[in-house]
């Protein structure tokens, strides 16, 4: 922490000095970017200087300009359009769209930023020419800069590339989507023909505020603590459960080996979606599984147990809310193993023999060996993974989604006014409310705050993880 | 401006004139002639050319069709959806529309789009959505408010308002305003029944049909738990549910005084087990596994329910129900397939012409030859082979009963609620008025 802000103080200090003892050259450059290069004969360097700050003023007077007027607002001129039935043409005015001044203010808002950045920067290179040329030292030419770019600077032109590719498909995204959190973007103000604008931290406060009407206070805690209790299940049983298969399918007694690794990864060649679709009409009320549980008693047994209330003739696997936790949990498992088996297989076969060996030679038995040796080595090797699949786990759409629509119907009212279901996941939601409600803003708001729980998920956990060097205790 | 459109007018005036005086001449020499007589008439307009061209001008003004045709210089590009299983009978009726106008280029894209979920996909982008597109009557509110949809003000090849059922015309319009042109009428729900288990006198009233196929040993259907079917128990037994004019919250009196007679009415009728709440794809199964002899769906079954019942196949109105001893008919929710024009559309006129073309009477007799779909057009509705149509008979009687579908997005979820609890027998046990308070509180909640 101490560091980053010591590097932010040495960065600003370094434009400090370089205006305090730059010379009228590396002053000039405030200004006139490459005035600095023209002094030290760096005539192309300066020549491209000149041209990016031509380029940055264009873009201001041109695009940032006319956008970043109507940030404040986010437009003011509805859509009208006037059809005139003679001639069949429609005209139609000069209106504003909200989403695009949004987007397009974001983006102005990042080009200027990267300019300021790149305007430090060019003061302080100018500065360390003036330094150079003081010193008497060798300054570049342009070819020589050139060629440095493929030697010892050529990390940069190798990230040049992935880093455009993060801001554009993250982090401006992302911006957006923060930006949406803020405002009344929903199906009343949808662009283009309607407005949307500011409305600060008001959402945020619907989110946690449980009135009569508008209860997403309360469905917001049910579904994150459903969405919580379904990713440590989902990770650890498709985990252990990986493991343990793989142990089965690695056994020396086990016969064909080959042949039941081959058959758990069709499963996985077989796309989930038809997978989960089938599954869902198998276990539909009136599905065959219901057919088979009634026929052979089951469905008289569990209502003489009390599992399934009496006034069904079925049972309500993916439409009661316990018995679709369960069913969606123990689907999870079917569909999940086969991928943690692969994983551990792999693991499994690099564990030292010799440790084994001699675990075995002092007596210890296969199930000490597995939870001494076995265990904490793969929790080791796959902890960042494990990880990984929690978030993936908070996020997981497929399994929910595919399993429950259509045929989960709640029947907490509560839950129905905010258009959630007992099984939703926070994704699930926030898909049903963008998809189905057009309600982009609480959508941004949600998405903004699995992020945050993912993010200090993922933080906590890997830094507890890597963190010292655990390869010795396990050994 | 002002000043640029009247000579724009004058000219394609001037032009139309031309086609008429010349006969034979050919429109590309027309069209070529079109800037020349621009030019001519934004410069000075000389008194004796305008009054040359009065006559044949006031001929040419009153045919729009005749002036867009002339003014299309380029090649029109338009896009289409329409649903997967609408695609080849698009496409040949798009050949005809391409025929009708054998002076203008044409290129026009087809793609695939349910009517049911158009409006997802439009309203992601509208700009960026087809020109011309088929959809389901319940979307338009919010299409219209969208600004999804080109107004329909006035009509060229047939007149749209007068020529298709009222209720047609009522569903295609928003506030008095027509918005879209109607395509087919069968989009509405009625009842099915196997005519060996049922007599006529039977499907008159439910508690009867229960009581019959109780003693049949079979059951009945329908979609309690939806919100779109629970609706015909409250509307027919006169409880409210509206739209209000902001166009997206609801008006519900579902929980006026009397209203808990009829939650406890879905409760008696669905206690027997007889009559069974069930989604459409169960339904279509166990039609045809014989365990179902009656339901309450679309014309998308009659297929299913015909092959399952062969000659006894019947259907027929809703029927009434008992609410406190009192029978009352079950309303229900008019459906309609409409298409509409995109006004971000480039080419707003062409695409008004082609949406007339693809619901005029011969395209929704097409319609209903290719795929059995119940013509809107009242000419078309009224031949012979439409008329002896079981489900689109039984729809036409039901369509006295029935109301086009106006309500905001936050019914369905509550209602689907209400439906399962009540389907289940309430059991909880929540206090019947409580239940509906909560769920009228769910419908009418204010749209943030």
């Amino acid at each position: 922490m101490k560091k980053a802000l010591n590097a932010i103080g040495n960065y600003f200090k370094n434009i400090g000095i370089a205006f305090a003892k730059g010379d009228i050259w590396v002053k000039l450059s405030a200004i006139v970017m490459g005035a600095g290069y023209f002094a030290r004969k760096q005539i192309i360097n300066g020549i491209i200087m000149l041209l990016v700050e031509v380029l940055f003023v264009v873009m201001c007077i041109g695009y940032a300009a006319p956008n970043l007027a109507k940030f404040g607002t986010l437009g003011t001129v509805q859509f009208e359009q006037v059809f005139d039935p003679l001639t069949m043409t429609s005209t139609v005015n000069d209106y504003d769209n909200s989403f695009l001044i949004l987007l397009n203010s974001i983006i102005s808002l990042f080009l200027i930023l990267v300019f300021i950045l790149f305007w430090i920067a060019n003061m302080k290179a100018v500065y360390r020419l003036q330094q150079k040329k003081e010193n008497g030292e060798h300054i570049n030419n342009f070819r020589e800069d050139v060629r440095s770019m493929f030697n010892e600077k050529f990390h940069i032109t190798l990230l040049t590339l992935p880093a455009i590719g993060v801001i554009l498909m993250n982090i401006l995204p992302i911006l957006v989507l923060v930006a949406v959190a803020f405002t009344n973007y929903d199906q009343q103000h949808m662009p283009p023909n309607a407005l949307f604008t500011w409305v600060g931290w008001n959402n945020f406060k619907n989110l946690f505020t449980n009135s009569v009407t508008v209860t997403f206070g309360y469905s917001f805690k049910k579904v994150l603590v459903w969405t919580l209790e379904w990713a440590v299940l989902a990770t650890f049983t498709t985990y252990i459960g990986g493991i343990l298969l793989a142990k089965f399918i690695n056994d020396k007694k086990t016969k064909l080996p080959k042949m039941w690794r081959t058959l758990f990864i069709v499963a996985i060649a077989v796309p989930q979606f038809v997978t989960l679709l089938l599954v869902r009409n198998f276990f539909a009320d009136n599905g065959i599984v219901n057919t088979f549980c009634s026929s052979i008693g089951l469905t008289d047994f569990l209502k003489s147990v009390g599992l399934v209330s009496s006034n069904l003739t079925y049972i309500p696997f993916l439409t009661n809310p316990g018995w679709a936790k369960v069913m969606i949990v123990l689907i999870n498992i079917w569909v999940g193993v086969p991928y943690q088996m692969l994983v551990a297989t792999g693991v499994l076969m690099n564990i030292p023999e010799d440790q084994i060996e001699s675990a075995r030679i002092d007596g210890a038995n296969p199930f000490q060996i597995f939870v001494k040796i076995t265990m904490p080595y793969m929790l080791f090797v796959t902890g960042p993974s494990l990880i990984t699949d929690f978030v993936k786990n908070i996020n997981n759409f497929n399994v929910i989604y595919l399993l429950t629509q259509d045929v989960y119907v709640t029947s907490d009212q509560l839950l129905a006014n905010s258009n959630a279901k007992e099984i939703d996941l926070l994704v699930t939601w926030l898909f049903r409310l963008t998809n189905e409600y057009y309600n982009y803003k609480m959508a941004s708001v949600i998405g903004i705050i699995v992020f945050i729980i993912c993010a200090a998920f993922t933080l906590i956990t890997f830094t507890r993880t890597i963190k010292g060097d655990k390869e010795e205790e396990f050994q | 401006m002002k000043k640029k459109v009247l000579a724009t007018l004058l000219a394609t005036a001037m032009v139309a004139g031309c086609l008429a005086g010349c006969g034979g001449s050919n429109d590309t020499a027309a069209t070529e002639e079109a800037p020349a007589a621009d030019a001519a008439t934004e410069e000075a307009a000389p008194a004796e050319d305008a009054a040359e061209e009065t006559a044949p001008a006031a001929d040419a003004a009153a045919d729009p069709v005749a002036n867009l045709i002339a003014a299309t210089t380029d090649t029109v590009t338009l896009t289409v959806w329409a649903s997967e299983e609408d695609q080849d009978l698009t496409t040949q009726l798009l050949d005809e529309f391409k025929a009708a106008y054998p002076d203008v280029t044409f290129d026009i894209t087809l793609g695939a789009e349910s009517e049911s979920t158009a409006k997802d996909t439009i309203l992601t982008d509208v700009e960026a959505a087809a020109d011309v597109y088929a959809f389901a009557d319940d979307q338009i509110n919010e299409l219209v408010q969208a600004g999804a949809l080109q107004e329909v003000v006035t009509s060229y090849t047939y007149d749209v308002a007068t020529e298709n059922a009222a209720g047609a015309v009522e569903a295609a319009s928003v506030d008095g305003k027509l918005y879209a042109y109607p395509m087919t009428a069968d989009n509405g729900y009625f009842m099915f029944y196997d005519s060996s288990v049922f007599t006529e006198d039977d499907v008159q009233s439910l508690e009867k049909m229960i009581e019959v196929a109780e003693a049949a040993g079979k059951k009945i259907a329908m979609d309690i738990s939806n919100g779109w079917y629970i609706y015909s128990f409250f509307q027919g037994a006169g409880y409210e549910l509206s739209l209000n004019d902001d166009g997206v919250t609801n008006t519900c009196t579902w929980n006026a005084a009397g209203a808990t007679d009829v939650a406890q009415a879905i409760m008696d009728l669905t206690a027997s087990g007889v009559l069974v709440d069930m989604g459409d794809e169960d339904m279509a199964t166990q039609i045809a596994e014989g365990t179902i002899v009656a339901c309450v769906n679309g014309t998308w079954r009659a297929e299913t329910a015909a092959e399952a019942w062969g000659d006894n196949y019947a259907a027929t109105k809703l029927p009434t129900f008992q609410v406190a001893g009192k029978d009352c008919q079950m309303s229900s929710y008019s459906g309609y397939k409409l298409v509409g024009v995109n006004p971000h559309s480039a080419n707003v006129g062409w695409s008004m012409l082609l949406a007339e073309y693809l619901t005029n009477e011969a395209s929704q007799t097409a319609r209903f030859e290719a795929r059995g779909l119940g013509p809107a057009n009242l000419a078309a509705a009224s031949s012979d082979a439409v008329q002896a149509n079981p489900a689109i008979s039984a729809l036409a009687a039901q369509a006295a009963y029935a109301t086009p579908q106006r309500v905001g997005g936050n019914f369905w979820s509550p209602a689907e609620t209400l439906g399962q609890i009540l389907a289940s027998g309430n059991p909880d046990g929540t206090d019947l008025q409580t239940l509906l308070d909560t769920t009228v509180e769910g419908i009418t909640a204010p749209v943030e």
